[in-house]
């Protein structure tokens, strides 16, 4: 009786518990405090410049060295332990004979499904951040972009405008120039006309060599080239796309939640009629982890 | 292994930023001033023998030549908002001297005077006075 008494008690804490999960999860308030594991890109001159798809890469690498990553490692860790304890406790309990066995298992299974969800919990926010720091970071390098292409200004525009004709009239007038000189100067080449030559025809091997080399080819993502603008626009959708995700997920952690909650009342309403299963009904979510262990939580 | 390969993509990534960055002007546009100062003296300069004239001006050209078509390719002064690089290119036929003389068949002297708005005509019409 005094036994029953402490299940019911800390059943009670427990639904309170995960009661409060549910709330905080889907009211999307900030989870835990995450000091420790950050992550801070920052836009630098460096990226803008990094041909081809190397810019995705390097902040998928700068990711990969930083804290946040490191905890998201420890996490991913924690939570497939945690989900093999729950799996056993859920065998555990549904083979229990005795009645007072089961409780205890029942009990401690919900337990272990409140530290889950925890551990998910914080998962989910260090992802959200991850989604939020590369989106702030993509937007932050398209803004750059697009500002360094707007920074001209009327004159420069002008005066740009002025050498390309001039160097478009220079052009055509070029061979006649040459074709006059050849005629009457003391030289037939200038030795500088020369060594241009030869130069021109180096720059345009190398040039063509950088063209074709595989390490600057255009960025692209599936498979798909785009221009370099294009191609941060793009970066920057799968970022919100990332970010819409974690939001949704964050909901089924709520429902998950509050099924949690909704079997350990159902448990303590059991202890204390001592009519022993009771059935409480639930639903499930996503990632991995989460749609995977959606029996955990759907069945008691 | 990791991080020979990081600092190898580093210092490949900095040593063409060197190399791009390196390419500043030398001043072409200047250079090509002077050469044009230099050959408009001996065009108009009275105290020159005509045949010792003549040689100046060729070589001169030659020379310039080559410097117009320095700043014409100097990227440098792509979008350069100063004074005389406005001046320049705001003047094509003053500034590129050689090259738009040959294009409009006219002698480099010809050219000069008419772009200065000095034609046969109004030289032969203006009287000598005091000022």
């Amino acid at each position: 009786m005094v036994r029953a008494k402490t299940d019911m008690g800390n059943l009670v804490r427990l639904a309170g518990g995960a009661a409060l999960i549910a709330v905080m999860l889907q009211a999307g308030a900030p989870a835990l405090a995450q000091g420790a594991a950050d992550w801070s890109p920052e836009v630098s001159e460096r990226l803008m410049k990094l041909p081809g798809d190397h810019l995705r890469r390097a902040v998928d690498n700068d990711f990969a060295r930083s804290a946040m990553a490191e905890r998201m490692a420890a996490l991913d860790e924690q939570v497939a332990l945690k989900r093999a304890t729950l799996g056993d406790l859920q065998r555990a309990a549904q083979q229990a004979g005795n009645p007072e066995l089961r409780i205890e298992l029942q009990h401690e299974f919900l337990n272990e499904k409140r530290n889950f969800l925890r551990l998910m919990e914080e998962k989910q926010e260090l992802r959200r951040q991850r989604a939020e720091k590369k989106l702030a970071l993509f937007e932050g390098l398209l803004d750059r972009m697009t500002r360094k292409r707007r920074a001209t200004t009327p004159q420069q525009a002008a005066i740009v405008a002025n050498q390309t004709a001039a160097r478009e009239r220079f052009e055509s007038s070029m061979s006649k120039v040459d074709a006059r000189l050849l005629q009457t100067a003391v030289t037939s080449e200038s030795r500088y006309a020369a060594e241009y030559a030869k130069n021109v025809r180096a720059v345009e091997q190398l040039v063509a060599a950088i063209n074709a080399h595989p390490m600057n080819q255009a960025p692209a993502i599936d498979g798909q080239t785009f221009t370099r603008e294009e191609y941060l626009r793009q970066l920057v959708a799968q970022a919100q796309g990332q970010l819409a995700i974690v939001d949704q997920e964050r909901m089924i952690l709520g429902h998950m939640a509050k099924l949690v909650s909704l079997d350990a009342l159902a448990l303590a309403e059991g202890i204390s009629e001592r009519t022993g299963e009771t059935e409480v009904a639930a639903r499930a979510e996503r990632n991995d982890e989460l749609t995977s262990s959606i029996d955990l939580f759907t069945t008691r | 292994m990791a991080r020979v390969t990081l600092n190898l993509t580093v210092y490949a990534l900095a040593a063409a930023a060197l190399l791009y960055a390196g390419a500043a002007s030398a001043g072409t546009l200047e250079n090509m001033e002077r050469e044009r100062a230099i050959l408009l003296e001996t065009l108009l300069s009275g105290d020159i023998e005509n045949h010792d004239r003549h040689s100046r001006i060729e070589v001169a050209r030659t020379r310039l030549v080559d410097l117009e078509r320095m700043v014409i390719r100097d990227e440098t002064l792509i979008g350069q908002n100063r004074p005389a690089v406005r001046a320049a290119f705001d003047n094509y036929d003053l500034t590129f001297l050689i090259h738009a003389s040959v294009e409009k068949n006219r002698t480099v002297a010809d050219h000069w005077l008419s772009e200065m708005g000095m034609t046969t005509q109004s030289i032969m019409n203006a009287r000598a006075g005091r000022r």
